[in-house]
């Protein structure tokens, strides 16, 4: 347990050192949070909806905020598996599968908390009607917390499956992008989930996607309610279980069949 | 003439060369269509919960997503050598080598790649253009017509400076600067929607300094007979020039970065 551990740590570090890349991605996402709450403040003055203003910018800047955690992969880690340089790893005496989903939530927990907090900060700054406002209550922001924890845990485990496959295609761009542009849709970065229409919404919440930010975020806003939490943490739990175990088949597949490329 | 000439086979290669990977080039080609069905999906459900943004209503909206869309990636099609592959260029020193030809940088950065798959984008985006044709009721005049034609030719003019302006700060601090990507992926998005939604300082940015507006917005409005801010008509044709007056500034700080380029090496 403990080498995965500092396989954890040893890409934590690593992140950290970025700061400087950071910036410039706050930057980024700060603007197209500005842009997204301008257009959805604009079709509000329109026709107000059922649900208030508040909850969707409050949704728009924690999709912005948590987007590294969402859409990160790292390039050096699929191309090991085109160059060969995978065998490498494949000598270290460790399951592979947990070497790399350790690996993959390192990147994805740092990158996106070291945009996250200055750009929270900002969002709250924002005055009224532009911001993000305050969770519903105090048990709601700690569901949230552990809502965005397992949802970590999640996307962390797709992000594996893409890796396993690529092992199949070599290529990774194609079945990455694939899995990806599923998730722009239906994790709720493009448009919130909450405004799908509404007979959408109870299929597209039980997808893998939505188990990613959207349920912790409407944990926050209190679109689900406290008694509803555990049935919303139990269906990310399960997702997360599942698609941890599909990894794992597929990686030890992998294994079986493995060809090294190149030498 | 000879540039042109040369440009055009070396797409044509390039699209030979996509080709050899058939299954990778078909599965990469159905992701962009589904990103971009994604896009369009949003707008579509945007107007079945809202029916309308500002005076701004559905045929309008989908207009002007098709508009952008068609534009953005027609530039990030066969431009593709200059945002994707030139940033590479500059890190791993190959840069070198396009200095030492008889051929302008630019030209070269332009035959260097190209991207076929962005045809899905493509479709997507004359479908939402048709489709908002036809709900707005919109009569095609050969006016018309001369407005798309030229707002597409000058924004697509316009996105590729923006993409020079991307490899201008490559050349000065090497790694790549995601700040850039705020002005023109942020463009994309942002202009997507009419310029008239956002508060002043948007306004000002896609107005001014990046004038989607001007060379993309203007004349759709125009086309859909509801002129952006009131302008008179000769404005639809008029304002779109501004593409080339910005490409025109970026080119030159473009050569003057260049002379400040020192290799990378190795």
């Amino acid at each position: 347990m403990s080498a995965y551990i500092s396989a954890f740590r040893m890409r934590w570090k690593m992140e950290l050192q970025y700061r400087g890349a950071a910036l410039g991605g706050i930057i980024c996402q700060i603007f197209f949070g500005l842009v997204l709450v301008a257009i959805y403040r604009a079709l509000y003055l329109g026709k107000p909806q059922s649900m208030p203003l508040s909850a969707i910018t409050t949704y728009v800047w924690l999709q912005q905020a948590f987007f590294r955690m969402i859409f990160s992969s790292d390039p050096e880690l699929m191309d090991k598996i085109r160059t060969g340089s995978i065998a490498y790893d494949l000598c270290r005496p460790l399951q592979l599968y947990g070497y790399y989903y350790a690996t993959i939530m390192a990147q994805k927990l740092m990158g996106s908390l070291l945009r996250a907090a200055p750009m929270l900060i900002f969002a709250a700054l924002l005055p009224e009607g532009w911001g993000i406002a305050l969770p519903a209550s105090l048990p709601a922001l700690g569901l949230a917390a552990c809502g965005v924890a397992l949802g970590l845990l999640c996307v962390s485990a797709l992000e594996n499956i893409v890796m396993g496959l690529t092992f199949r295609t070599l290529d990774f761009r194609g079945t990455q992008a694939l899995f990806n542009m599923l998730m722009m849709t239906f994790s709720g970065n493009i448009l919130p989930l909450t405004l799908f229409p509404d007979s959408w919404q109870r299929v597209i919440t039980l997808l893998p996607y939505a188990q990613l930010l959207d349920t912790p975020i409407r944990l926050y806003t209190g679109e689900y309610p406290i008694a509803r939490a555990p049935e919303a943490l139990l269906i990310q739990a399960l997702w997360t279980a599942a698609l941890i175990a599909l990894g794992l088949l597929i990686w030890r597949q992998n294994q079986r069949r493995l060809v090294v490329q190149g030498g | 003439m000879n540039t042109v000439k040369l440009y055009l086979h070396s797409m044509w290669m390039q699209l030979k060369c996509q080709l050899q990977y058939p299954a990778s080039f078909l599965m990469q080609t159905l992701a962009q269509l589904i990103m971009e069905g994604g896009e369009l999906l949003a707008v579509i459900l945007i107007v079945d919960r809202f029916d309308r943004l500002n005076q701004w209503e559905a045929g309008d909206l989908y207009f002007f997503f098709g508009v952008m869309s068609v534009t953005f990636y027609l530039t990030e099609c066969f431009g593709r050598g200059v945002t994707g592959a030139f940033p590479g260029m500059v890190r791993s020193g190959q840069l070198d080598t396009l200095l030492l030809r008889p051929r302008g940088v630019l030209t070269q950065a332009m035959c260097w790649a190209m991207d076929p798959r962005r045809f899905a984008c493509i479709a997507v985006g004359t479908a939402a253009l048709t489709l908002g044709s036809r709900m707005a009721n919109v009569q095609w005049t050969v006016w018309k017509a001369l407005a798309l034609t030229e707002a597409v030719l000058m924004g697509g003019i316009m996105i590729l400076g923006l993409f020079l302006l991307e490899g201008i700060f490559v050349i000065h601090s090497v790694k790549s600067v995601e700040l850039v990507n705020a002005i023109t992926y942020g463009g994309r998005s942002a202009c997507e929607y009419p310029i008239d939604v956002y508060p002043r300082p948007l306004r000002v940015l896609f107005t001014v300094l990046a004038p989607f507006a001007l060379t993309l917005q203007c004349p759709a409005a125009y086309i859909l007979g509801k002129p952006l801010y009131g302008w008179p008509d000769w404005a639809a044709f008029v304002s779109p020039l501004s593409g080339l007056v910005s490409f025109a500034l970026l080119y030159l700080l473009f050569r003057r970065a260049l002379r400040f380029y020192r290799s990378t090496g190795s």
